[in-house]
């Protein structure tokens, strides 16, 4: 096994990332008949929304670096943030929801740069020794927004809730594991589990389980707790103008940041205006107007200079990198050949160099990205390109016809495959170069690829999520740990399927080696187990590797403090503030409070 | 030439007769000779211009330098230079070579929507017109209700129904262009059908279909035309804002409206990525326009 320096992190991450628990003798597990089959069932429908996960961008050990002075930070004013995507709910099972989920909801633990998590919510836990039961001790001082104490009572009903079709993707992390919660006094709670899952605190610090009152999700309506969620975080949602804006209001009574936050108590800002701009140039555009003072997602072409101007930080998130993920149900690519043809037949490493001026790593893994405790570079290197051993693998798969285009034929049929992409939602228009070169270039083994870029619409309907409605798709999944693979590669089944997996791949094998990397009971055997994995789908080769996703940030100097969380690469504000009492003078403060002042 | 607009049909001083019915001024006699020396000079340009449109359309490797697909890995956003005359895309692919591949597909788009926009227009704002009562009432307002939508999202549903390409492109843009041709057929129809030669031909008892065709349609479009004209540009232009929403024509088509959006994120770094897909965009809607005009002058009998 080789496992690399985690490209965010100068030295590996330590294997601890799996289990940071001390073992004890407790094995009080009862098992629920059923669960595990109910688990995989939540995490069907929800989970193909999910598969499209966040995006980003970063540069090596910068991420959740402090951008900021550390002088006695001014208080007050409106912070003015540009996003590339708006939301659906402020809370959800998209990694954009995500984004905005974090501002608002505690988590009972908190990632760290180095793949471990530290307490938050949660003070501290132990496993059993059968590894069936988690019991988590809870702060007894937290509150939610309403006045809702945050105790053992309302973690297990948010357990439940996330796996009850709450939290589309929480269950597609957990379905087949959790098995139910049980409350032993007001600050311990038992997490019971089905089957032994190693990753299960790194997987608690992403905010797919971000805790809300119990009482605000079973007295107010769906929608209410779509576009208000009410938790114990930082901050509250004060506004949502769709299409232009959140805008989100200091929480005054805040005193329990995580661990490793960068102050206690509440957030230094009254507030943040969290605004849509989709189009990058606009966005970066409104930071060099000073209309914002910190943007995500800056576009490739100006990262050299954002470098240069601005606080930049870019993060290479965990998870599944941006693939090319191929059907193996129907159609051309269920020939194991042609697929690894396909994968030694362009230059992938030239191509994104030059795609994204640059500024993102390729990934040559389709399973895992670099920045994966447990990613195994050897396993991802098994495609260099080749063009010769592609044609080989071409002829001898039957493919030895030509037509007059240089496309392969083979019994009258041509090499032709159709994939698809969601643009701007999934793929940037960098990675929409990316994909046009990998085109290009895969002319020359005799391919004819089709592009078929999604709309946003398209890309959410899931009309493009059947066997029979592409050769290969494009998508990155988010995820602090391997325990991705899970997800993305356990077959479907009638009772549980699992619109996850993308390649449709249904591999008796693979799944067998990812379920005992979960389960294994050492982080060596994790990782070792894992690794395993990665070869087996290497052989396969279900899916191509492009390029890692990737989160940026761009802050002025009128403000300090803001950094990536490392779990998903999301933006914190509650340690933020203006550099200066004229930045935060001149500072527009609330919508609402405008149109009175004009009024 | 002192080309004067005419929102209704001359009838010239000389005009002769046929079987004893005033001529309607349609059609022109022959342009003489003595004409093309009195084109105006942005006639000439408008010319030799269009002719390259169709050398582009029809024979694009003559004018092409590089293969439009082609990509350069090492060079991408590479500036205007001797090499590469547009300079070269986010691909590193030949700008100049792209624009000139992607004519057949926009000249398609702007002449196809066009042609379909006028003829539903034709049909629909001339059965209005003659149709009677009844019949104007119903195209009216069915008219009406076509105007109310925004021509991009009654593209775009079509588009969403059966998908993006060039086809649908044309019939989507055409689609939406009509409605605005079909109100304007109707009035000229209208117009003219209440017209001295049209009723002198009606009391003669010429067949309907021979006057409509003879005399209504050919007096009532011909002060359409420099519209029309306008509208293949403006179908472009419609066609990449479609492209631009998404509904465009699929990677790596050269199409000039795929170009434009293809480009947008480079505008500030990379500012021939959108300047010149927009000049050919621009120069191909001011071609039209120019000859369209010339040549609805130029029937009008102006000498």
């Amino acid at each position: 096994m080789n496992t690399p320096p985690s490209p965010n992190a100068p030295e590996n991450r330590p294997v601890s990332a799996w289990q940071t628990a001390t073992t004890t003798a407790s094995s009080r597990a009862r098992r629920r008949p059923g669960a595990l089959t109910a688990g995989i069932a939540l995490a069907v429908g929800s989970a193909l929304v999910l598969s499209a996960c966040s995006s980003g961008t970063a540069g090596p050990q910068e991420q959740a670096a402090l951008t900021g002075s550390a002088t006695e930070p001014v208080q007050g004013g409106v912070l003015e943030y540009g996003h590339l995507q708006e939301p659906n709910c402020i809370f959800g099972g998209w990694i954009q929801e995500n984004f905005t989920a974090r501002q608002v909801l505690d988590n009972l633990v908190s990632a760290t740069e180095d793949g471990s998590v530290v307490p938050w919510i949660a003070t501290d836990w132990e496993v059993s020794e059968d590894q069936l039961v988690w019991t988590l001790t809870l702060r007894d001082d937290v509150h939610f927004t309403d006045g809702t104490p945050l105790d053992a009572e309302a973690v297990a009903y948010n357990f439940d809730y996330w796996m009850d079709g709450g939290n589309g993707t929480a269950a597609a992390h957990l379905g087949g594991f959790y098995d139910h919660s049980e409350v032993v006094d007001a600050d311990t709670v038992e997490i019971h589990l089905s089957a032994p899952f190693a990753p299960f605190l790194s997987t608690l610090s992403q905010s797919y389980f971000g805790l809300q009152s119990p009482t605000a999700l079973q007295t107010r309506t769906v929608e209410e707790n779509c576009t208000e969620p009410i938790g114990s975080g930082p901050f509250t949602v004060k506004d949502w103008k769709r299409g232009e804006y959140i805008e989100f209001e200091r929480n005054e009574d805040y005193d329990w940041a995580p661990e490793n936050a960068r102050h206690q108590g509440p957030a230094y800002l009254e507030g943040i205006r969290w605004n849509i701009v989709p189009d990058g140039t606009s966005r970066y555009g409104s930071l060099l107007a000073g209309e914002m003072d910190a943007i995500g997602e800056v576009p490739a072409v100006n990262i050299a200079e954002a470098r240069q101007r601005y606080d930049f930080t870019q993060y290479i998130t965990p998870g599944r990198p941006v693939v090319i993920n191929l059907n193996t149900e129907r159609g051309i690519f269920t020939d194991q050949a042609v697929r690894q043809a396909l994968s030694h037949a362009t230059d992938r490493e030239a191509n994104i160099e030059s795609a994204f001026l640059g500024t993102v790593p390729f990934e040559p893994s389709g399973y895992l990205s670099q920045s994966t405790p447990g990613y195994d570079a050897d396993a991802a290197q098994q495609y260099p390109f080749d063009l010769e051993k592609a044609n080989e693998l071409l002829d001898g798969a039957g493919w030895t016809g030509r037509a007059e285009d240089g496309t392969r034929i083979k019994d009258g049929q041509r090499l032709q495959v159709k994939i698809v992409y969601g643009l701007n939602t999934i793929v940037t228009p960098d990675g929409n170069t990316a994909i046009q070169n990998f085109q290009e270039q895969a002319r020359a083994a005799g391919f004819d690829i089709e592009l078929r870029p999604l709309t946003p619409s398209e890309n959410f309907s899931g009309a493009y999520s059947t066997p029979d409605s592409y050769d290969g798709s494009v998508g990155y999944w988010t995820s602090p740990h391997a325990g991705i693979l899970n997800i993305n590669y356990r077959p479907s089944t009638e009772e549980a399927p699992n619109g996850a997996n993308t390649t449709f791949l249904d591999n008796e094998e693979v799944f067998t080696t990812i379920q005992q990397a979960l389960q294994a009971p050492t982080d060596a055997e994790v990782t070792a187990t894992f690794s395993e994995a990665q070869y087996q789908l290497s052989e396969l080769a279900p899916a191509i590797g492009l390029y890692t996703q990737t989160n940026t940030l761009a802050v002025s100097d009128r403000v300090s403090g803001l950094w990536l969380e490392p779990a998903q690469g999301g933006p914190i504000f509650h340690d933020a503030h203006f550099t200066s009492e004229e930045a935060r003078d001149s500072s527009q403060g609330f919508s609402a409070a405008n149109a009175e002042n004009e009024g | 030439m002192t080309a004067q607009p005419q929102s209704q049909p001359r009838i010239p001083a000389d005009a002769g007769t046929t079987g004893g019915v005033p001529a309607a001024p349609h059609p022109a006699g022959p342009v003489q000779s003595a004409t093309w020396r009195r084109v105006p000079v942005t006639v000439w340009i408008a010319g030799v211009f269009a002719g390259l449109l169709l050398l582009a359309a029809f024979a694009p490797g003559v004018l092409a330098t590089h293969d439009p697909r082609a990509i350069t890995l090492g060079s991408p956003l590479a500036a205007p230079s001797w090499e590469h005359w547009f300079g070269t895309d986010q691909s590193g692919r030949d700008l100049y070579s792209r624009i000139v591949h992607g004519t057949t597909q926009s000249l398609l788009i702007g002449l196809g929507s066009a042609a379909v926009g006028v003829g539903l227009a034709v049909v629909f704002g001339s059965w209005a017109a003659l149709g009677g009562r009844w019949a104007d009432a119903v195209i009216g307002r069915a008219i009406e209700v076509l105007f109310a939508f925004p021509i991009l999202l009654l593209a775009m549903v079509f588009i969403a129904v059966y998908g993006p390409s060039v086809q649908t492109l044309i019939l989507a843009v055409g689609l939406g262009i009509a409605p605005g041709y079909a109100r304007m057929v109707r009035a000229q129809v209208m117009s003219v059908r209440r017209s001295g030669y049209v009723q002198a031909a009606q009391a003669l008892g010429h067949h309907p279909g021979r006057v409509l065709a003879q005399h209504i349609l050919p007096n009532a479009l011909r002060p359409l035309l420099a519209v029309l004209t306008l509208g293949i540009g403006q179908s472009i232009v419609w066609a990449s804002g479609l492209a631009f929403l998404g509904f465009g024509v699929a990677p790596p088509s050269p199409e000039w409206g795929a170009l434009l959006e293809a480009g947008r994120p480079y505008i500030i770094e990379a500012w021939w990525l959108e300047i010149i897909p927009g000049l050919a965009v621009l120069a191909t809607a001011l071609t039209a326009t120019v000859l369209g005009k010339f040549v609805e002058s130029t029937l009008e009998g102006e000498r």
